[in-house]
C-alpha cells in the first residue's frame, strides 16, 4: 500500500511539472504561468451576464475624480458600446 | 486599443461609447509583464481612488484617447457586475439589455466582432487598403505589420 501511494504521488508530481512546463510555454515564462494561475484563472468563466440580459447598472466616476453618472443614463437612445480595460 | 479607437471614429454618429477604467490588469506589485517595462507602463495596484484618477489620467492623456472615458469605483461595482478585468466588450442596446457579450480579454478580446454587430444594423465603413507599388509584395506578406487603413467618411451599405 506505502508503495502505491509513493508511485501516485510520484506520477502526479510529474503530471503537475508537465502541466506547469505547457502552461510557461504557453504563458512566456514560468513567471507568466504562475501569474495566469494566480490572477487570471479565477477570473475565467465568471460572470452570468448573456445576451438578452438585462444590463446591469454601475456607478462610474468621471476623469475629473469628482463628477458621477450611471452606465443606465447613457443607454436610453441608442445602442451604447462599453470598453472595459485598464493601462496595464 | 487602436481597433476600437478606429470602430469609434467609425459609428459614434451612431451609438454611444463608453470606456470604463477597471483595476489594474499587470501592475508591478502584481502580474508585471515583460511588455509594460518595454512601452514604460509601470504602476502599482492602486490603493485610493486617487491613484486609480492619476491613471487613468496619464493613460488618457498619453494615447489621446479619444472615447468618452469613466473610471469604476474602488468597489469595482462595474467590474464585477460586468466580469470585465482584465478588458472586456459590451454593446447594450436601447431597451438596456446586453446585446452583445464579447470574452475575457486578452484572447477573446475581440473589437471586430463589436464592429460587425455595428456593421449589421448600420451598414460596414469602407477602409481603403493603400495600393502596393509594383513589384513590391504586401506588408503582410513579408511579416510586417500591415498600414494604418483610411476610411471613408461614410458607411458603404444603408442602415437598416
Amino acid at each position: 500500500m506505502n508503495r502505491f501511494w509513493k508511485w501516485t504521488a510520484g506520477i502526479f508530481g510529474v503530471l503537475l511539472m508537465a502541466v506547469f512546463a505547457v502552461l510557461s510555454y504557453m504563458a512566456g515564462s514560468p513567471r507568466d504561468a504562475y501569474g495566469m494561475v494566480r490572477y487570471a484563472l479565477p477570473h475565467m468563466h465568471r460572470g452570468t451576464l448573456r445576451v438578452g440580459s438585462d444590463a446591469p447598472d454601475a456607478r462610474i466616476v468621471a476623469l475629473d475624480g469628482v463628477t458621477r453618472f450611471h452606465i443606465r443614463e447613457r443607454t436610453q437612445q441608442r445602442p451604447l458600446v462599453l470598453v472595459f480595460g485598464s493601462f496595464t | 486599443m487602436g481597433d476600437v479607437v478606429q470602430i469609434y471614429e467609425d459609428y459614434k454618429d451612431h451609438a454611444d461609447f463608453l470606456t470604463v477604467y477597471v483595476r489594474e490588469a499587470h501592475p508591478t506589485d502584481e502580474w508585471q509583464m515583460k511588455s509594460n517595462v518595454k512601452d514604460d507602463v509601470c504602476y502599482a495596484q492602486p490603493k485610493t481612488f486617487e491613484q486609480r484618477v492619476a491613471i487613468a489620467n496619464d493613460f488618457t492623456k498619453r494615447y489621446k484617447f479619444p472615447l468618452p472615458f469613466g473610471i469604476d469605483e474602488m468597489s469595482n461595482a462595474a467590474n464585477d457586475a460586468y466580469a470585465a478585468w482584465p478588458e472586456r466588450l459590451y454593446i447594450i442596446d436601447e431597451s438596456g439589455r446586453i446585446a452583445y457579450r464579447g470574452g475575457m480579454g486578452p484572447f477573446h478580446y475581440t473589437p471586430a466582432e463589436v464592429r460587425e454587430w455595428l456593421a449589421a444594423r448600420y451598414g460596414a465603413v469602407k477602409h481603403e487598403t493603400p495600393k502596393s507599388p509594383a513589384g513590391v509584395a504586401p506588408a503582410s506578406a513579408s511579416g510586417a505589420a500591415a498600414p494604418a487603413p483610411a476610411a471613408t467618411s461614410a458607411p458603404v451599405a444603408p442602415a437598416k
